[in-house]
């Protein structure tokens, strides 16, 4: 039995602009098991990277979390924590990893002295020990020639051994859970390939669990076990990753699902979402937030937002049309679909 | 195919760019940027450049509608090597090659409405008259899926998806022939980025128009082109017809480039080719054959002699020693 590590209940976060406030993640629960890789899709504007702020607790000023909590190892309530006890657990329990490795590191400190920044905070040991701690890291994350690497200033340091260095510094301290934030959108295929083959070895080693947020399906595919997808703050579809690419029931994940995978096959139109996504004044409006894109809108997704409803024990999809417990509905979803 | 009219022929394409130093800022070492590649582009193809950042793909757009000069080499379009033109009778010719850039933040002005940004380019190689201008502004923008009354909009007011349909509007309302298109849907979401691969491929039968695509998404690529270049370190690796590049590619770095695209479905599990180290620097490129450094199967004879880039099968191109023997 798989025991939780961390727990979001009903989580909305709310901003403001002028004094006005819309809901840009909306009544979002999830759960992520120890040792679990948890892979959380979406476009730009869904919400994913403002839930892994709340987590850590950094939302910038405009937003604030409005609803729910978020357990960590069912004991912990991230969103009640002082700035200061916060402080313990990032970096030491909760690390992240940043699409941009270079504006994530200063550019004005030595790698040796960043990444002992972290250690000199959370643990004792001494210089000597922490040196070595941080060779022996580097050396984990496969540069080849460590020693030379601390003196390095992150502008001498490619894109690929940035990100690295970045992966070094969340792994020191062996946290938990590893939120990795479009960790390789800004990296090339072959370097991509690279790091998350990386991220995955590292991980098991030391037992953490990953929060991979991204908007590549691709990536979910190759790195996660379970996927949550994000459309305008809301988590409309859960599954396992298999359950997920197979049947997908959320007229979203499919329509994102059939736009990569009609991507290469010439002889047919690319599958796509007609439409944009919504703004946040849009937000505010009652009824699901897909209805206006939804190629099978009905009267009732314009009026009520939708629960999430059961398709089967590991896969949930916030969608009028699985109200009836999915299975029948969905082989009429099917046939629609087929008849398109 | 009917049609094998080239339009655009590349001929050794350099371009270096200096680095200078000192106080007097002479060039002390060149970045080669491209360093001699050469392709060609039928009437109505698309012809895709891939490779990772840094390899000199839109270097190479670039110098083609020359907004960098070419170091050396030959450009021909319609024959005639358009290097050779005088600013004065390039610009003339410019209406017939248009850009289409990844970002479309940045590269619309902020401050022009829609209509003033398409207008622009009209009033600008004096085609016609403000009035018939306009008629032609609205033509365009229905074509590219804008609405009459969007075009008095400015471009802050726009998504990204639309923002990028601006972009294609004005590069297409000149009628041009060659369109090159710079990432242009690199920046968008997966669900916009297919509306705009549907609209550019119908714009493309409607109008007859040909591609130039450069993009580092070996999956949108695959989509769109008829025929496929793999660039390293400004160099052209491999070439061939789409369907031969993707099923039976020859190139190690062709090869692994391809393994390492994420996989959309998860129950296959395909062997990959994790390539080791990053991409040298284009100052300071390695002797011999510029993958080398990160080919799983680099040999002696790699080191010391370039590979020639060569013909081995019909119409697919390859620079690399291990198909030399063929020969």
């Amino acid at each position: 039995m798989m025991s939780t590590l961390l727990d979001i209940k009903d989580l909305s976060v709310d901003v403001t602009i002028d004094k006005q406030e819309f809901n840009v993640v909306n009544n979002l629960s999830l759960r992520i098991d120890k040792k679990q890789k948890y892979g959380i899709v979406g476009e730009s504007g869904s919400g994913k990277s403002l839930t892994s702020l709340s987590i850590l607790n950094l939302l910038p000023d405009v937003l604030h979390v409005s609803n729910g909590h978020i357990m960590l190892d069912q004991t912990i309530n991230l969103t009640k924590l002082s700035k200061k006890e916060m402080l313990n657990i990032r970096g030491n329990e909760i690390s992240i990893i940043f699409q941009e490795p270079m504006t994530a590191l200063d550019p004005l400190f030595t790698i040796e002295h960043q990444i002992s920044e972290v250690l000199k905070f959370h643990e004792k040991y001494t210089k000597k020990e922490m040196k070595q701690l941080i060779i022996d890291m580097l050396d984990k994350v496969g540069f080849s020639r460590p020693k030379q690497i601390l003196k390095s200033y992150p502008h001498q340091l490619s894109g690929g051994m940035r990100q690295r260095v970045m992966i070094a510094m969340a792994l020191i301290c062996k946290p938990k859970l590893l939120i990795a934030d479009e960790p390789t959108t800004a990296l090339d295929v072959t370097i991509q390939a690279q790091i998350l083959d990386l991220m995955n070895a590292l991980t098991e080693d030391y037992d953490t669990s990953i929060l991979m947020i991204t908007h590549d399906l691709g990536v979910i595919a190759e790195t996660c076990e379970r996927v949550a997808v994000m459309y305008a703050g809301t988590l409309v579809e859960e599954a396992s990753v298999q359950e997920l690419f197979k049947n997908p029931t959320h007229p979203y994940s499919v329509g994102l699902l059939d736009s990569v995978k009609s991507l290469g096959d010439r002889t047919k139109k690319l599958y796509s979402i007609p439409g944009n996504v919504p703004t946040p004044a849009q937000l505010n409006e009652s009824g699901c937030r897909f209805a206006s894109r939804c190629s099978h809108v009905m009267d009732i997704c314009r009026k009520q937002d939708p629960p999430q409803f059961v398709i089967n024990d590991d896969h949930k999809s916030k969608c009028w049309l699985y109200k009836d417990g999915g299975k029948k509905n969905n082989e009429h979803y099917q046939h629609t679909i087929e008849s398109k | 195919m009917s049609t094998t009219n080239i339009l655009l022929k590349v001929n050794n394409l350099k371009k270096y760019f200096p680095q200078k130093s000192g106080v007097l800022k002479r060039p002390k070492n060149f970045v080669r940027a491209v360093d001699g590649i050469s392709f060609e582009i039928n009437e109505e193809e698309t012809f895709s450049l891939v490779g990772e950042s840094g390899c000199g793909k839109s270097t190479t757009g670039r110098s083609i509608l020359r907004l960098h000069e070419p170091t050396s080499g030959e450009i021909l379009y319609n024959g005639k090597n358009i290097l050779n033109y005088s600013t004065r009778d390039f610009r003339k010719l410019r209406k017939d090659l248009q850009m289409i850039f990844q970002d479309p933040y940045s590269s619309l002005n902020p401050r022009m409405t829609v209509k003033k940004l398409l207008m622009e380019p009209l009033l600008t190689h004096n085609i016609c008259t403000k009035k018939e201008a306009e008629e032609r502004i609205i033509a365009i923008a229905d074509k590219v899926g804008l609405a009459k009354e969007q075009i008095n909009r400015h471009p802050h007011e726009f998504s990204g998806g639309q923002r990028q349909r601006i972009g294609i509007a004005r590069a297409l309302v000149l009628n041009p022939k060659v369109v090159i298109l710079d990432e242009a849907v690199s920046a968008l979401d997966v669900s916009i980025q297919a509306q705009i691969l549907n609209l550019l491929i119908e714009l493309q039968e409607e109008l007859k128009l040909t591609y130039l695509f450069i993009s580092h998404d070996l999956n949108v690529v695959r989509h769109v082109s008829d025929r496929v270049g793999v660039m390293y370190l400004g160099q052209m690796m491999e070439m061939a017809k789409t369907e031969e590049l993707y099923s039976d590619p020859l190139h190690p770095y062709t090869k692994s480039l391809l393994s390492a695209i994420p996989s959309s479905d998860p129950t296959e599990k395909k062997e990959r080719i994790i390539l080791q180290g990053d991409v040298p620097d284009p100052s300071n490129p390695p002797s011999g054959c510029p993958f080398r450094l990160r080919c799983p199967m680099a040999h002696e004879r790699c080191k010391v002699e370039e590979p020639m880039y060569q013909e081995v099968k019909d119409n697919h191109w390859v620079a690399c020693h291990l198909y030399n023997e063929i020969n």
